[in-house]
Formats: structure tokens, sequence, C-alpha cells
């Protein structure tokens, strides 16, 4: 993976990925990533275009244009979801073209991408700072991507559309609690076993922390397809309470 | 309610006892429930602290046990009635992950006996300075977040001994407001059926959108992961 010589970096994904990622305007412009949380300290950050005054803050980042980091190296804690990508599902479209869709956790989503996609399958509009926020904030966030490739291309061409097509994110405090929000899959993707696939990988790494207290708060209309997920409505009379703003 | 007057019958005039009320505007927002003026025990000399560093996880975990409160939601119930204890590391490491973290401390001479009945606490004793060193836990709540959508509030607990005096409905305002002050006004609680009623009466409620409260219960035989005393499935590794 090769980052560029402009003061923009790339954020490190593992060695065995395939893509590079896209030059979508990345909207955490204004933003400075990922050294808040103080647990990536040792991956490279989204550096804002001419952020001289970040950059003198972020330290080592500075010149380290030539520098991979592993994402598990033993000195950082273990404390959060590793990144993973991996090929879910490959088509062959009726016109020759390959479809795969790939399965993503722990890298770098573009918020237009979500906000688009949360258009398409009609939720309300959410602020785009906050939903950036929040997205950098959640414990996991998983995603489904398309890329089309027509026959006898490389997958690795940049004029390939890489398609937003699915995301779930779960909030939780490491160690006990989570919670699942935001799952939604493309409508012209729906019905292929694809969100079954996000909510699965999500409970299995949060499994794998040993967080026990999955939880979520469904639509009436999905709750069938979270029961055969493994989810019980109210178990043993817990219920969800919401709190009231009074003005 | 004019469609009722034609009901009770045409001619006749209604009778004294009914009164006519207004016709009834039906709104879809809750009303905020009815706060009865009942006489609440005093509350006693506390001190609220929204530090992560004053919690001593320790102390946190002796809470719990005496709350009788457990962090899963389906604890081991001991054969003598209690839960199980909790692992301090992954209490250390739930609380530094918690957007908001409330504790309360109190005399430790108060919490033994009741505050009213103490005649004979030493005037000396009440000059040292309340503060989470000299005092001992007994409130905490936190709250998870991601900091600017939603949040969800768990582990809120007081002290039996002095229950039912305010405590909890103040820990749990203190983390509201400071949830409201980023921004967040999506505020979840998991609750049992005990706790239903004191979420209820701090202004908690049925979700706007009617939203249904699922949890992962599925349990299986191998590749199974223990939360008190569920065994959850591992969903396997498998393609759509």
């Amino acid at each position: 993976m090769q980052t560029s010589s402009s003061p923009q970096l790339c954020a490190v994904v593992p060695v065995d990925c395939v893509f590079n990622s896209s030059n979508q305007l990345p909207y955490p412009a204004t933003f400075s990533l990922g050294l808040s949380a103080g647990n990536r300290k040792l991956k490279l950050s989204r550096l804002q275009a001419g952020g001289f005054w970040e950059s003198i803050r972020s330290g080592l980042i500075k010149n380290n244009s030539t520098q991979v980091i592993e994402p598990s190296s033993s000195s950082q804690e273990d404390e959060e979801p590793l990144p993973q990508e991996f090929v879910l599902v490959e088509n062959t479209l009726p016109d020759g073209t390959i479809e795969q869709i790939i399965f993503s956790s722990g890298a770098e989503v573009d918020v237009y991408a979500v906000q688009a996609l949360c258009d398409k399958v009609g939720w309300p509009r959410r602020p785009l700072s906050k939903l950036a926020a929040a997205l950098r904030n959640s414990y996991m966030v998983a995603t489904l991507h398309s890329i089309k490739k027509s026959a006898g291309e490389e997958l690795t061409e940049p004029n390939n559309e890489k398609k937003l097509i699915g995301m779930a994110r779960a909030t939780s405090d490491h160690a006990f609690n989570a919670t699942i929000w935001d799952v939604l899959v493309d409508p012209s993707y729906q019905g292929q076993g694809l969100g079954k696939a996000l909510i699965e990988k999500l409970i299995r790494a949060l499994l794998q922390r040993d967080i026990g207290n999955i939880s979520l708060f469904a639509d009436s209309k999905v709750v069938e397809f979270y029961r055969n997920l493994g989810f019980e409505p109210d178990p043993e009379g817990i219920k969800g309470m919401f709190w009231y703003p009074r003005f | 309610m004019a469609f009722l007057r034609s009901i009770h019958g045409g001619g006749s005039l209604p009778s004294k006892s009914q009164t006519l009320s207004p016709p009834k505007i039906s709104n879809n927002i809750q009303k905020p429930p009815i706060r009865h003026r009942h006489r609440r025990r005093p509350t006693p000399p506390i001190f609220i602290s929204t530090n992560l560093s004053d919690v001593n996880p320790i102390h946190l975990r002796d809470l719990c046990a005496t709350c009788n409160h457990s962090v899963h939601r389906f604890p081991n119930i001991l054969p003598d009635g209690r839960s199980e204890h909790v692992d301090v590391d992954k209490l250390r490491l739930a609380l530094r992950h918690s957007s908001v973290v409330v504790s309360v401390f109190s005399r430790p001479e108060l919490v033994a006996s009741p505050p009213e009945s103490a005649a004979g606490v030493d005037w000396y004793r009440r000059m040292i300075p309340l503060t989470p060193v000299t005092g001992q836990l007994v409130g905490f709540g936190r709250a998870v977040s991601d900091s600017s959508l939603t949040a969800s509030i768990y582990d809120v607990m007081v002290i039996p001994t002095l229950q039912r005096r305010g405590i909890g409905r103040m820990i749990l305002q203190r983390i509201i407001r400071l949830l409201t002050n980023k921004g967040i006004y999506d505020i979840a609680a998991l609750c049992s059926d005990q706790e239903m009623n004191f979420f209820k009466a701090c202004g908690f409620g049925d979700d706007i959108l009617e939203s249904t409260t699922m949890m992962y219960t599925r349990s299986g035989n191998d590749m199974v992961v223990s939360a008190g005393r569920k065994l959850l499935m591992v969903p396997p590794l498998r393609k759509p």
C-alpha cells in the first residue's frame, strides 16, 4: 500500500488488502482523526490538507510517508476489533461483469456514502458532522461494498466503482454491553442474506471479546429478521426505555 | 364528546352528575408522569462526582455485590441468592470506555445507620470534608455513547440502606445533563421489571417510534461464550 507524498496520508489497511481507498472527498477535512481516541496511537490518521498544526501535534506522523505500521503490533493494547476485509460474495452478471461484495470492518467509512445510503432506504437525515463523529466513536462499524469489474480487467483499476451497499454499527463499553444501531442495506441488494451476514459478523466480533449483553432496538417490520438471527424481544421482562425531553 | 350525547338518547337531558368534558384533542406525545407529593425521606449529605478517576473499581465491585446488581443481563444466581462477582479488570475496562461515569459518595458513618436516627455522630467527624477519598461509594451510574447520536445508560445503583431518598434520581439527572450538553438526546436504558418504575418516575418511557427491544440470547452447544448464566452461540463462519 503506498502513501502519497502530499500532506494527505491514507489510512492503514491490513497488508492482505487488495484495494486502494478511492479518492473520495474525505469528509473529515475539518476533523483530526484517530488520535483523540488514544487507542490507535500507532495508526496513521488522515491529516487535513494543509493541516500544519495538526501535523505538529501528531508528532511522529509528520514525515513518515514510507512507514507502514501493522495494526496488530504487540505494544498496542488489544482493545478494539482488528480491521478485517474480505470478499463475501462473488457473482457473475449476465453481461459478463463480475461483481464482488466486500465485507470490511474497522476501515474508514465515507460519511457522504453513508448519508446517501440512508437516503436510499428512506431514513430521516441527520447532521453530517454528528454522523461522522458517531461512526468514529462506535466500537465497530461493518460495511459492505460492491465492486464491479468488466471481464478482463483487474480489480485494482481505479475506474472500478466501489459502492457502499450496506452498513451496521455497534457501540460498546468494550467489556459487558453492546448495542447495535443503524443497520441498513441498499434496497436493490436486499433479500440476499447480506444483512444477516453483517449482523452475524458483528455478533461474532463482540462475542469474541466476551461482550455478552448485545441489544438492539428494532422497528416492528424487522423484528422477525432479528428473531431469526437469535435475538429475543423483551427477554425475561427486560425493556428498553427512552428519555423524554420535557420542555 | 358531541357524539356521546346522541348515544345516550336524543331527547333525554343529561343528568346533573354527568359533566360534559371538552372535546379531547388526541396527541401522540405521552404526558409526563404525574408527580405525587410524597414525603420523601431526606437526602443525606452526599458528594457527586463525574470524574472517572474518583471511582475505585474494587469499591464498585463491592457496591454491585451489596446492591445485588449484576453487570450481566442474565446473571448467575448463586444458591444463597446473590449474583456472582464481577471481574475487576473488566470493570475497569468498562469504566474507561464509558462516556459518562457518575459516582456518589457519602459519609461512612451515615451509611451504616440511617441519617435521621443517628444522633451521636461526633462533631469532629462532621468537620472532615466529604470527598471521594474520605467518603464511601454509595451510588453509581454510567452511560455508553457514540458521543454524538445515541447513548445507553447502564448500572445505576444505590446502596440499599440509602435508597428511596432521591439519590438515584440525582444520578440519572446528572447523566442526562452531561449527555444533553454534548447534544445527545437519544438516550436509552435497558431495565428489568424492578427498575422500570424507577426509570418511569425519572422521565423515561416507551420508545416514541415503538421499537422493540431485543437481546441476543441464542444458545448453542459448541462455540459458545458465557455471559452470566447464558451460553451464547457464536455465529458460524459461512457465506450467504
